[in-house]
């Protein structure tokens, strides 16, 4: 129980700083939308951490719920890394591209 | 029969002078592409009267051989020798890298530090003894590359040969990433001795696991 408080202070924080954030204009609109969503998908996470308990024993997972929801984000953080790294890639023959043709073309 | 010569260069402000007044003698024409460079090798290459590409922004020796041979394409080259602006490379072995393509024995030639025992009599130990063979090995096992130089820069090409190998590696891996266009275009490849001097160890072991990294990368990209 305290430990569901604490987080939810910890994200309470969060949600001020993005307040904050957002009245400077350092960050887009868009962007608030996406934080405020995560934060507040983060606390009904939590509020509800009970019934994922029993969902996940339910799903045949020997981990308690909050364990789960952590394998579950590394996962996710291994394939976007992966992505990024794909995409990274792509951008890097796509400069090489641009500066052979303008190496090309400053020649004539 | 015309022979371009593309010399990739970067930071070689010390050796590219000498580089080039060796080889220009032999070849029709050479073709230096600066990759960026932040000392004075480009203006050293311009004033020694050859042609000189310039990359605004460094993007490493397989890119720099890319854009080279390209432009050697478009200038209606017949025979492409890559070379070495480091110096490490002696320029009469041209001759006998560009022979084999000339007399029409084949479309690729690669120039090997093993045919001969003095090409590489001053690689170092580790080098010779230990990353070479295993690069071979890596060759032969998984990509069915029965080559002696696992690594070699120094390489000429027909016209043809240059138009079917598409390499996309722009750093280290492009050495190996010809060699398996090479084999898949299925051209006549001949390797010569050459001999090289060494100035410095060039690719480390670490070096060997970022070219196997890349052309892992590669594989997932294209």
């Amino acid at each position: 129980m305290l430990q569901q408080i604490i987080a939810l202070i910890i994200i309470a924080f969060f949600l001020s700083r993005l307040y904050w954030q957002k009245r400077k204009n350092h960050i887009s609109f868009n962007e608030f939308l996406f934080w405020l969503f995560f934060w507040l998908v983060a606390a009904v996470l939590i509020i509800g951490l009970k019934f994922i308990d029993r969902l996940v024993a339910d799903l045949g997972f020997s981990g308690s719920g909050i364990q789960v929801l952590f394998y579950l984000s590394i996962a996710i953080l291994f394939y976007s890394i992966f992505r990024i790294r794909l995409k990274m890639e792509k951008i890097e023959k796509d400069i090489t591209k641009i500066v052979k043709n303008i190496a090309l073309k400053d020649e004539k | 029969m015309q022979t371009f010569c593309v010399i990739p260069a970067f930071n070689e402000e010390k050796n590219i002078g000498l580089v080039i007044s060796d080889v220009k003698p032999l070849v029709d024409r050479v073709v230096v592409v600066d990759d960026c460079s932040a000392d004075n090798t480009y203006n050293i290459a311009k004033k020694s009267g050859v042609t000189v590409l310039n990359h605004i922004i460094n993007r490493g020796q397989g890119a720099a051989l890319k854009t080279g041979t390209e432009y050697c394409l478009n200038k209606g080259a017949d025979i492409i020798v890559h070379f070495d602006a480091d110096g490490q490379f002696l320029s009469q072995d041209i001759e006998r890298v560009a022979a084999p393509i000339k007399n029409g024995e084949a479309q690729v030639v690669f120039g090997s530090r093993f045919l001969n025992r003095d090409g590489n009599l001053k690689m170092p130990f580790l080098k010779k003894h230990f990353i070479m063979p295993l690069a071979r090995a890596v060759n032969k096992i998984f990509f069915k590359i029965n080559l002696t130089d696992p690594q070699s820069g120094f390489r000429a090409m027909s016209r043809e040969a240059a138009q079917r190998i598409n390499w996309r590696q722009d750093r280290m891996a492009h050495c190996s990433e010809i060699m398996f266009q090479v084999k898949k275009n299925n051209l006549r490849v001949v390797e010569v001795p050459i001999q090289v001097i060494y100035h410095r160890f060039g690719q480390t072991f670490g070096d060997g696991f970022k070219i196997l990294k890349d052309l892992f990368l590669a594989t997932l990209v294209n």
